[in-house]
């Protein structure tokens, strides 16, 4: 056995292709442990609030505060539809149908950024900032965690909107576009168990 | 040496120079650039151990400064801040780096891949490490935190620790924490993409195993300390409340949050010690490791149970008797997964041809005494008695026998096992059974008496005690005992620089190994391998040498190792 894999090797140029051991690309699992890894930030951001809201008993929203339930819930129904653009753009894209991909992105974009634009409207308008109470420090501190995420993800999907304009991608080659996607729909899902037990519990 | 083709009618060495392999950019600036795994590995290791004699200087100046009854060497502010970064140096910078830098060098050689999945991510990597231990050191030269290295609240509130130290230290968790994730993924990806053919979940080795549950394990506690440190870091300086009992929060958030992450940190210390133990002994016991299945499975239940156990830090707060029941339980079941690995080494070492060779000699060390460190860890997690035992220094000498007698052994059972296909050379061997005497001596004397200390009621973090507390004698005795532990580390260190130079040339496989990393040249080549073995056991080496034996008709099983009659020692 030896002997013949040195005699090949004499024909072989460069190093050996390499053995896939897994039918997960390597990217698609690089982002989904980093995406564990960010669950478990927020799951220390929900521990400080449920801990503060939960074992001190402290009353929630603090007294005399209010929180904008409507107006987070239609926040909320904004950013769960952008994960449907971004859905009908990669099927655009796997399609080859390059208008609906752009459009896809472009409209995920603004929806992402609407999103954002109104949590920081809600911040200037709330009526009480983290150095008030406890329960005001772990508010800012989750939808301000959150908030940094749909930043995040929002230069991700910049970045891909741009390459969509310049021709990038293909229905053969699209990892670039399904990346950060993985992250875009983390960011909402997480939005989602925010809204709840923030705004709704 | 023999040339490429009479050594490989001889011994198994089927490695070809790359032919078209681009060639490592060289001179000290490549440092800065390299994206190899290996030369990272390299970083790591040397960086990580540059921490750990800069962390075993500190300690040396606290045991001076506790030698002696109301000892005036060190002021109390001095003591605090050297015991704060004794504490965050040797497991931040020393211990968990050590580890990932093993995993950089021989994961890849393990599992027969050329590189790791996202090499340049792995470089960002080291250099996050490396900045973290950079602009935690900086402190030094305004003020040093002096709150511990748990950091509990308020202690570390901007109220009790106005200095910038303990922002530094904030600042080495955020970029050591990102380091440390962005590893772990990349180790993850790379043992699940990257395996050889062949090489399945049972064949993969169990180095291999471990490091897969420490990167779990790292993906799953360490974004809990930087969620914690950031609630500090605005809680001292953008006036949050979090830990503030005065507006709602509590100080008790960060202990929860605190050890949610601090107890899978010592598996993620001590699991890829059990891997470098599990590769070592069967090389020099000349048998196969006894239960390999086992000793996954138990790798795997201890990193599940240790994200369940956080709380027998916390015994002596305010929590119900149920639940500090369930944590007592939880804590004690690891030690029915601990003790089936220690039974299977035991077991491999059972009846072996055995090898002695220094790097057996610290890995029977720390069967040894590891095992007398969990020992001391399930008499802590029963808490009526941990309720004495709290913050004395009982805990000290618990927490060093298992990552002293545990991690620290292990790494230098690496180092011995390993240098010779980092460097080609041997460690001297002699020098190194020298240093095993000295570590071995030193840490017991060091530590063993710290178990009557504590009993005795001597709190840690203590700057000074009085003579009429009678615990002079046994100070002194740690104190000189650890100046002898100090002693045995630097004769590894003068072995190292020595061999570098001088060490006998150790050829592709000196210990007839078990792993693909003996497959390869040492050093190995840019490339690793240009031809990657079918694996068929969990043994592939073994099977190589058959199969040569076979083709040749030349025994290659002999049991005595050969390296020595290469070149002579000293030459």
């Amino acid at each position: 056995m030896e002997a013949a894999s040195v005699a090949h090797a004499e024909h072989h140029h460069g190093p050996p292709p390499a053995n896939q051991s897994s039918r997960v690309e390597p990217q698609l699992l690089g982002m989904l442990l980093f995406i564990i890894s960010e669950v478990m930030i927020f799951g220390a951001f929900f521990t400080a609030y449920f801990f503060i809201r939960v074992v001190q008993g402290e009353e929630w929203p603090a007294a005399g505060t209010e929180l904008p339930v409507a107006i987070a819930g239609v926040n909320t129904a904004i950013l769960v539809s952008s994960s449907i653009t971004l859905h009908w753009a990669e099927s655009a894209l796997k399609r080859d149908n390059r208008f609906g991909f752009k459009a896809g992105m472009v409209v995920t974009f603004l929806l992402g950024a609407t999103f954002l634009f109104i949590q920081v409207n809600e911040y200037v308008h709330i009526g009480f900032s983290p150095q008030d109470t406890a329960q005001g420090s772990i508010f800012y501190g989750l939808t301000g965690l959150h908030g940094a995420h749909v930043f995040i993800g929002l230069l991700l999907l910049l970045f891909v909107t741009i390459r969509a304009f310049r021709g990038h991608f293909s229905s053969q080659s699209h990892r670039g576009v399904e990346v950060p996607g993985i992250y875009w729909h983390f960011v909402d899902v997480m939005w989602i168990v925010v809204y709840t037990s923030v705004y709704i519990l | 040496m023999a040339t490429v083709e009479t050594a490989l009618q001889t011994r198994p060495r089927p490695q070809i120079v790359a032919h078209e392999a681009r060639p490592e950019p060289s001179g000290w600036t490549s440092w800065f650039t390299t994206v190899d795994h290996k030369r990272i590995g390299i970083l790591y290791m040397a960086t990580a151990f540059v921490f750990f004699l800069v962390g075993g200087v500190e300690a040396l100046l606290m045991r001076t400064q506790l030698g002696t009854p109301e000892n005036s060497f060190l002021d109390p502010a001095t003591y605090n801040s050297l015991m704060t970064m004794h504490g965050t140096t040797m497991i931040f910078l020393f211990v968990v780096p050590m580890m990932a830098g093993f995993a950089n060098y021989f994961v890849p050689l393990q599992i027969g891949a050329r590189d790791m999945a996202f090499p340049r991510l792995n470089a960002l990597s080291y250099w996050l490490f490396l900045m973290g231990g950079v602009v935690f050191y900086a402190s030094l030269f305004y003020s040093p935190p002096e709150a511990g290295w748990t950091m509990y609240t308020p202690l570390s509130s901007s109220a009790y620790s106005s200095g910038g130290g303990v922002d530094a230290w904030i600042f080495l968790i955020h970029l050591t924490g990102i380091s440390s994730i962005l590893g772990a993924l990349n180790f993850y990806v790379t043992i699940a993409n990257m395996r050889a053919p062949g090489m399945g979940w049972s064949r993969l080795p169990l180095f291999c195993w471990t490091i897969l549950t420490f990167a779990i394990l790292i993906v799953l506690a360490l974004p809990t300390i930087a969620a914690a440190v950031t609630l500090l870091l605005t809680d001292r300086h953008f006036g949050t409340h979090f830990f503030d009992p005065t507006e709602g929060g509590s100080p008790l958030l960060w202990q929860h949050l605190f050890w949610f992450f601090g107890h899978p940190e010592v598996y993620i210390m001590i699991l890829p010690a059990f891997g470098i133990i599990s590769e070592v002994l069967p090389v020099f016991a000349r048998k196969p490791i006894f239960g390999y299945k086992a000793i996954v499975v138990a790798t795997v239940s201890i990193a599940f149970l240790s994200l369940l156990v956080w709380a027998h830090h916390m015994f002596t707060t305010p929590i119900s008797t149920v639940v500090l029941s369930f944590f007592f339980l939880s804590s004690v079941v690891i030690a029915v997964p601990t003790g089936v690995k220690v039974f299977n080494w035991i077991a491999t070492l059972w009846r072996g041809t055995i090898v002695m060779k220094t790097p057996l000699y610290f890995a029977a060390g720390f069967i040894a005494f590891f095992t007398l460190g969990g020992i001391s860890g399930v008499i802590l997690a029963i808490f009526p008695l941990d309720w004495q035992l709290h913050d004395t220094y009982f805990v000290i000498a618990h927490f060093h026998y298992v990552l002293v007698a545990g991690a620290v052994n292990a790494i230098l059972a690496g180092i011995y096992y390993w240098f010779p296909k980092i460097t080609g050379r041997m460690l001297n061997d002699t020098l190194g059974k020298i240093s095993f005497w000295f570590t071995f001596v030193g840490f017991n004397a060091t530590f063993l008496v710290q178990h009557s200390l504590g009993m005795d009621g001597m709190v840690r973090r203590i700057y000074e005690y009085e003579s009429s507390t009678g615990w002079g004698d046994l100070n002194l005795i740690s104190t000189i005992g650890s100046y002898i532990l100090g002693v045995g580390v630097l004769i590894t260190v003068v072995n190292i620089v020595r061999s570098l130079k001088r060490g006998a040339v150790a050829g592709p496989d000196p210990w007839k190994g078990n792993t693909l990393e003996w497959f390869t040249e040492s050093p190995p080549p840019p490339n690793n391998f240009d031809v990657v073995p079918y694996v068929r056991s969990v043994e592939p080496m073994k099977d190589i040498r058959r199969q040569v034996e076979r083709d040749t008709g030349s025994p290659q099983r002999e049991t005595e190792l050969t390296y020595e009659e290469a070149e002579p020692v000293g030459a």
